[in-house]
């Protein structure tokens, strides 16, 4: 009898949806709309945050000494340093590794080949590159090597040029975390007024059957049923319409977003599908179901 | 105990003083038809939403085979109309449903399989005279044959009572009296009828038990009566 009522009211949901045309289409449309700025906020909030974490592990601390110390001395300070609790990481890289990296990415300009050639020996410096447990230590950290006892071996230390470009950029990125919660909040909220009200006008306009249906003794459960299996297919579809414009989207920045961050859009929308579909689905169904169950109230049995 | 239902010193009035109706005092009979007439506003229709309780009266108690309106929990109220049958002047058929979708409705609302809907439908169908326009939407039917439809979809779950209002107000003569004839007939097998109306023609001619409603309270009660106000 349950069993019997559910795929009823499961059928009925599914006449109303498609039996309603151009309403089915808008409240679907402002759905779509809904989840697009939700996803779209979540999304950008998330890029936004792995950009501040990308650039937060790039600071670093290099430490490059003269050319005269040894291999041995440079080893014996990056023990020293590495019991700090502060330091999170050490990176040797030697005198022959800077040259290697340093060829990796200037080694296409033949200016650079040639001047290379000419001095004929090294001229890169062997250096300490250190990693902080956390970004705001770096100061700490540079005050402590600029009084250190092995300080006349040092040659120069590149935190202070650095430091007010990241300072900058880490402002950048945590006032766009701020503004896009503080947007997605807003988005939020419009969002789902958008859709309660959308779902409101098509109850209204099964008006005539909530009268029927408590006429003939339907139970609330049964009115209500229907209605919530339509929000159900409003949600369920709007975020399949959705996860399409997604991807367009993510498709129509790739070119953008190649290099600047991490990972490319379409990479990260391929890579995180699943996750972003269900979310969608779920926001998206939840919108469709808590709507209707509340548009749907005033027709049924009033206490 | 033959009392179908009671209307016992029941008087209705809504916010801002307007009174529905005014000590109404009466009992229809298991078996009875009962025409109820009076001018519009006269308190016809509020008087039969205290039968199915879409309405509770203000002072006063409506009984429904000896059982008080009021003492039934508001989530029990759909299961309590079960026992009634409603008709209309506008017919309230659902027009994206055929004529078997707006009748079957009924008992898959009430949870019957779909092997019983599909033999009673067609049963009542043909009591109304429909058998042959199963298939078509109301908005192909004339105004008479949704009446029929509706009273079929009344008379589907075998109510214990039928309360019609006004259910000829859209209709020409002749649909008039083919509603009226089955009324009748319906009657005849044992089914009391609230007939709210304003046709001084089916009042005169059936002769049946005429109730007039005038501002609110009734001014007269007749066994077998004729239209007059």
């Amino acid at each position: 009898m349950k069993w019997l009522k559910l795929t009823r009211t499961f059928k009925e949901g599914w006449h109303n949806f498609r039996r309603n045309g151009w309403l089915t289409f808008a409240t679907v449309t402002v759905i779509v709309v809904s989840l697009y700025i939700l996803s779209m906020t979540a999304i950008i909030g998330v890029a936004s945050y792995a950009a501040l974490t990308n650039v937060q592990s790039r600071v670093n601390i290099s430490m490059y000494f003269n050319p005269e110390v040894s291999q041995q001395d440079i080893f014996t300070i990056k023990s020293d340093l590495e019991k700090y609790q502060e330091v999170k990481s050490i990176r040797y890289v030697s005198r022959d590794d800077a040259l290697k990296e340093f060829l990796e990415t200037e080694g296409d300009d033949p200016a650079i080949t040639q001047a290379l050639t000419e001095i004929g020996e090294n001229p890169l410096l062997a250096s300490l590159v250190i990693q902080a447990q956390k970004p705001e230590q770096y100061d700490t950290i540079d005050r402590a090597l600029a009084q250190a006892s092995f300080r006349d071996k040092i040659s120069r230390i590149n935190y202070g040029k650095n430091k007010e470009i990241i300072d900058r950029l880490q402002g950048v990125l945590r006032m766009m975390r701020a503004v896009g919660l503080a947007l997605g909040l807003v988005f939020t909220f419009i969002a789902i007024l958008i859709t309660f009200n959308t779902i409101r006008i098509s109850m209204y306009a099964h008006r005539q059957e909530f009268e029927v249906m408590r006429l003939v003794g339907a139970s609330n459960m049964y009115v209500r049923m229907p209605s919530v299996f339509e929000g159900v297919f409003y949600g369920f579809f709007a975020a399949l319409v959705t996860m399409i414009f997604l991807g367009v989207s993510a498709y129509a920045v790739n070119a953008f977003t190649r290099g600047v961050l991490q990972q490319s859009s379409l990479s990260f929308y391929g890579h995180y599908f699943f996750f972003i579909f269900i979310g969608v689905i779920v926001i998206g169904v939840t919108l469709g179901v808590v709507s209707s169950f509340i548009a749907i109230r005033r027709y049924l049995e009033r206490n | 105990m033959k009392n179908m239902i009671r209307f016992e010193h029941v008087t209705k009035s809504y916010p801002g003083d307007f009174v529905a109706l005014q000590d109404v005092d009466f009992t229809i009979e298991k078996g009875e038809f009962v025409s109820l007439v009076g001018q519009s506003g006269a308190g016809k229709s509020t008087l039969l939403k205290l039968i199915y309780a879409e309405e509770q009266p203000t002072e006063g108690r409506v009984y429904f085979n000896g059982r008080p309106l009021d003492e039934i929990k508001k989530k029990h109220l759909p299961f309590f109309r079960r026992n009634i049958g409603t008709v209309f002047q506008d017919f309230k058929l659902l027009p994206q449903k055929t004529v078997f979708e707006n009748v079957a409705y009924v008992l898959e609302v009430y949870g019957n399989t779909t092997e019983e809907i599909n033999d009673q439908v067609p049963k009542i169908l043909e009591i109304v005279g429909l058998e042959a326009q199963m298939e078509k939407y109301p908005k192909q039917l004339s105004g008479g044959e949704q009446q029929r439809v509706s009273l079929a979809r009344a008379l589907i779950h075998r109510p214990k009572v039928i309360i019609a209002d006004e259910p000829t107000g859209n209709l020409d003569p002749i649909s008039t009296w083919d509603i009226v004839q089955l009324l009748l007939k319906i009657n005849d097998f044992g089914t009391p009828i609230i007939l709210a109306t304003h046709n001084k023609g089916i009042v005169d001619k059936i002769s049946r038990r005429v109730i007039v409603l005038d501002r609110g309270r009734i001014v007269r009660d007749h066994k077998k009566g004729k239209y007059a106000l």
